[in-house]
This record gives structure tokens, sequence and C-alpha cells, in this order.
């Protein structure tokens, strides 16, 4: 009982407070922000409904399983797009102090951006897509999305072409990462005869969207982060960060390799990705190193910052351990020869996708759209409750997929036994699976509605 | 570090990259135009949610990188076009193909398992055996 009074749902979440002189940029970023935070909530309850799909026998359904899986997965890809396409905005005003090179462009790509995601999610809908993984919707969609993303491209690097002298290294790591978002969906909005080239430009995707382009994006926003919140001297930082979003870059690329693995491609790439992969772990050493650093000789005071950065050490966790331990011991070609294709992967995916990626553009999301205001001690209790869930949700997600996962490479894989028998023995971990998603989605409702919340206290009138 | 250090090995790394995963990436044998509009039945029906090939995909069915070697063209044609209860389901059944997208989509089916994959998936020889 003390407990739920702890985490009471009365009485105001956020007040208002003197907010700083703000860029047209900034206030561009908040659509962008909400929009990403929104399609986030969407994501998890579509995805709650497929995992009961996959447990409950004949469960009747609008949209059958192959599509709405499809959906899980665009969702997964373009909500942290959009909101890194707001947090760049943001935060690279923010480092340079003065306005993007135009704000018109930044708004037109918002609506471009918006037009295409939804169309990706309606046509699926209506079963009409084009059957590549993360990648479902039609080409022309993706087409609409390089657009959205050139534009960002070309508005960036106006912006810091404007004053030569002055580009810090957080703004053009930022700006390198959305040219990498741009350059390496573009091949993606092509049908291609050859099914190796299909598998190869997907994991373009899959894996350098995550594993390199985001990476940059998330280095420039923690890197700004860091150094308003007073956790690391913006000297250190500078010093470091090219040489990790470089790492990031050689680690990102070369460590695809670990994709390549039975695609087709020649045996030297066995080599090539478990041996690179290595490298793309060292950057998030040197953050987790950076944090724990700052953290022992630093106090947060504002709350506002504080529920931040509980969203970024929940990024930090999961790129130490679900990215780069696991993944790590993943790539190795033996375990990967039998571990491939099973539910390890999944488990892997989802602590790598949403665990690194997805709290890394939730922190952002929030600290842009609660600029203006500080959360009250509820507030603050309430998101710190979300945040425990998620984290409770994923763990548990990621756990029965990684059991079932074992259990598929031990029984099917070793012991050579029957696909659906071992499927059959594996459905109570993905009843488990159900569980953990169904906890992950209330902890993704619930800090929504704070983000709504903190939005709505920050609301411009007009 | 300098940024001019880190646009040059960014640019570097990735046209390298590219290079090298474009020569990789040849097919070992040609594609016939019937296995090429198998492809597209393969991509039309989404079959990649709840099939992986070459482990890629969703885990709800098998693998069917190599399910030309275990399985005759006449029994996954007639499977596709008057397709089963889907086991744990007792009523839904696997989605019907007309029997031109069947025909198709065994063609791409046979010619993916052509393509060399090292080895995976390892129980891929103990299958073989068995056919």
């Amino acid at each position: 009982m003390k407990l739920l009074k702890w985490f009471s749902f009365r009485g105001k979440g956020d007040k208002s407070i003197a907010r700083k002189q703000q860029f047209i940029a900034q206030k561009i970023s908040r659509r962008y922000c909400f929009s990403a935070v929104s399609f986030f909530a969407l994501q998890s309850v579509v995805a709650l409904l497929g995992s009961l799909d996959l447990v409950i026998p004949d469960l009747p359904s609008p949209i059958p399983f192959e599509f709405g899986r499809a959906i899980h997965l665009g969702l997964a890809d373009l909500w942290p797009l959009i909101g890194t396409m707001g947090m760049v905005f943001f935060f690279t005003t923010a480092e340079l102090n003065r306005e993007i090179y135009s704000p018109r462009l930044a708004r037109w790509q918002y609506w471009i951006v918006m037009l295409f995601s939804v169309s990706i999610f309606g046509t699926l809908a209506l079963r009409i897509g084009n059957g590549r993984e993360f990648l479902e919707g039609m080409p022309i969609f993706y087409v609409g999305i390089c657009l959205a993303l050139a534009l960002a491209s070309y508005n960036l690097i106006r912006t810091l072409l404007t004053d030569k002298r002055n580009i810090t290294p957080a703004s053009a790591t930022m700006t390198v990462g959305i040219i990498f978002l741009f350059l390496l969906l573009l091949p993606n909005t092509i049908t291609y005869r050859n099914p190796i080239t299909d598998e190869v430009t997907k994991f373009w995707v899959v894996h350098l969207w995550e594993e390199m382009a985001f990476e940059l994006t998330s280095a420039g926003f923690i890197a700004t982060f860091y150094v308003v919140s007073g956790l690391a001297p913006r000297a250190q930082v500078e010093k470091w960060l090219y040489l990790e979003a470089s790492m990031a870059v050689v680690g990102g690329f070369y460590g695809t390799g670990h994709h390549y693995y039975w695609i087709g491609f020649p045996a030297v790439w066995l080599a090539v990705g478990s041996l690179v992969s290595v490298v793309e772990v060292i950057p998030v050493g040197m953050l987790a190193i950076m944090t724990y650093k700052g953290l022992k000789s630093v106090k947060v005071r504002s709350n506002r910052e504080k529920l931040t950065l509980w969203l970024l050490l929940s990024s930090v966790f999961y790129h130490l351990t679900g990215a780069s331990l696991l993944g790590l011991f993943i790539t190795i070609p033996w375990v990967n020869l039998y571990m491939h294709g099973t539910y390890v992967t999944s488990g892997h995916a989802h602590l790598a996708l949403f665990g690194s990626l997805g709290f890394v553009v939730l922190a952002g999301c929030y600290y842009i759209l609660s600029r203006g205001s500080e959360p009250t001690l509820k507030g603050y209790k309430r998101g710190v409750l979300a945040v425990c869930l998620l984290n409770g949700g994923l763990i548990t997600m990621a756990s029965a997929l990684l059991v079932a996962g074992f259990m598929e490479t031990y029984f099917w894989r070793i012991l050579g036994m029957d696909f659906m028998e071992v499927r059959l023995l594996i459905n109570p971990y993905l009843i488990m699976r159900v569980l953990g998603g169904a906890m992950f989605t209330l902890g993704n409702l619930l800090l929504s509605w704070r983000i709504f919340k903190a939005w709505q206290t920050t609301k411009y009138k007009k | 570090m300098k940024l001019r250090t880190f646009l040059i090995l960014s640019i570097l790394s990735f046209g390298l990259f590219v290079g090298v995963t474009l020569i990789s990436a040849r097919l070992p044998f040609p594609m016939t135009e019937q296995a090429l509009a198998g492809k597209l039945v393969w991509q039309r029906h989404n079959c990649v949610s709840c099939h992986t090939l070459f482990g890629n995909g969703g885990y709800v069915g098998d693998d069917l990188t190599h399910v030309a070697t275990k399985e005759t063209p006449a029994y996954l044609i007639n499977y596709l076009v008057q397709p089963p209860v889907m086991r744990p389901n007792k009523l839904a059944h696997h989605p019907a193909l007309n029997e031109m997208d069947a025909v198709n989509l065994v063609h791409y089916l046979e010619f993916v398992q052509t393509i060399p994959t090292l080895g995976w998936p390892p129980q891929r020889e103990k299958a073989e055996k068995d056919s």
C-alpha cells in the first residue's frame, strides 16, 4: 500500500518553469519527438497483440500475423528515426547556439516523413507490402523517407557550413549520422533480382542504422546532455568524441560481416565479421567509463535531468549487456552456426534495438518535450516507475526469448528434433514473453502519458 | 582527432565497404525468370514474417533455405495450393496460393538452396541423408 501511495497518480506531475530563449528548430523538434513517442506507444500494443497471437491458437484478428509483425518491425525502425530527426535539430541548435539553415525545410521534412511512415503502416494493415524484413512497406514509401533524410542532411550541412569555424564535434557527429541514415536507406528503395543483394542491403538498415548511424546521432545527443548536466566537462567530451565516432563507423561497417556469414558470402567474412565486431564494443566501453566517472563526481539535482538520466542509464546497460556482450558471443562463428535463426537472435534484437537505441531516443524526446517544466516529486516517481516497468518487461521478454532460443539450439540444431515438436516445447517461454510484453506495454503507456503531460505543460500558447 | 580525419575515415570506410560487399554478393548461378517470379510471390505474401531464409526472418515457421532438398516439388506445390491446418491451431490454415504462384515460389526455393551457405544450417546433412 505504501508503494502505491508513493506512486500515487493524483496530483500534478509537472510544473512550468521559466524557459530560456528557444530557436525555431527547437520548437519544430517537439513535433518530431511527440510523433515518435506516439508511434512508440502504438508499437508496444501491436507487438503485444502479435505475441498473443502466437500462444492463443486460432485467435481472430483483422490483420493477419504476417502483416501485424511487419507493422511492429516498421514501427521499431521508424519511431526512433522520427525521434532522432527531432533530437538532431534540437541539439544541433543547442550546440551551435544558432538557428538551423532552414526551419521551413525542417517543417516540410516532418510532414514528408509522417506521410510516408503512416502510408507504410496503413498499406501493411491492408495486406499490401514488399516482404523484406524490417522494410516490409512498398519501396516507393522508402523513397519518401529517403527524401526526408536528404532534406535533413542538406539542412544540417548548410547549417554547419554557415559558420565553419564553430563546428562542434557533437553537431558534426550528428550530421554525419543523419547522412549515413540517408545513404544506407537509399539502396533499399530498389527491388533486386539477386536474393543475396536483397539480404545485404536489408542489413545496411537493420545493422548499420542501429549500430553505426544511430550510434553517431546518439553520441552527439549524449555528449551534449553530459555537458549540459555537468556529468562531463566539454573539453573531455570533445577530446574523445571523434575517436569514438570513428570507431563506431569502422566497427559498424565491417562488423556487418557477422550478418553475412550464411547468406552466400565467401568464408573470409567469418573472420572479418567476428574480429571487427570487437571494435564495435570499444566505443560502448568508453561511454560506460565516462558515465561512471560522471556519476561518481557529479550529483544531478534536477528531476527532469534525473529522469532523462534513468532512461540513458538503461540504454548504457543494454548497450553493454544485450548489444555488446551477448552480441559478441553470438557473432563467434561456431556459436552462430547453431544459434543463428533461432529465438536467440530475437532476444538479442529486442535488447539491442529497443534496449540500446530506444531508451536513448526516449531520453532525448523526454528531455526536449519537457523543456520549460520540472516534474514534481510525484511526477518524477511516476516516470521512474514507468522506466522500471519498461526495464522489467524488456528483461523478462528477452530472457524468455533467449531460453526459447537456447532450447531450439539444443533440440533442433544439435539433436536434430523436428521443428514443430521443438516449437511446442518452447511454448511456455513464449507465454512468458507475452507477460513480459504486457509489463513493457504498461511501462510504455505510463511513460508516454508522462511525456504527454510534460508536453502539455510546456505547450506554446498561440 | 580532427573533423577532417573523421570525415576522410568515414568516406573511405563507406566506399571500401560498399565495394567489397557488392563483389561478395555475386550469385553462383543466374536466376531464372520463374525463380524471380517466385521471389516476388515470397515478398508479396510476406512469407518472411513467419519463415526464415538463410536464418533471417520470423521464427514461427520452419527455415526454408533447404526445404527443396527435403521435400519434392509436387509435395510443396500441393502444400501451398491446399494448405493444411497449422499446429497448434485447430482451425487456421497456412495461407493458400494459386497454382501458378505456388509453382513459381517452389522454383525460387529450389534456386535458393543452390546458394552456398558455408554449412549452415548444421542439421542439413542429416536432413539430406534422411531424404
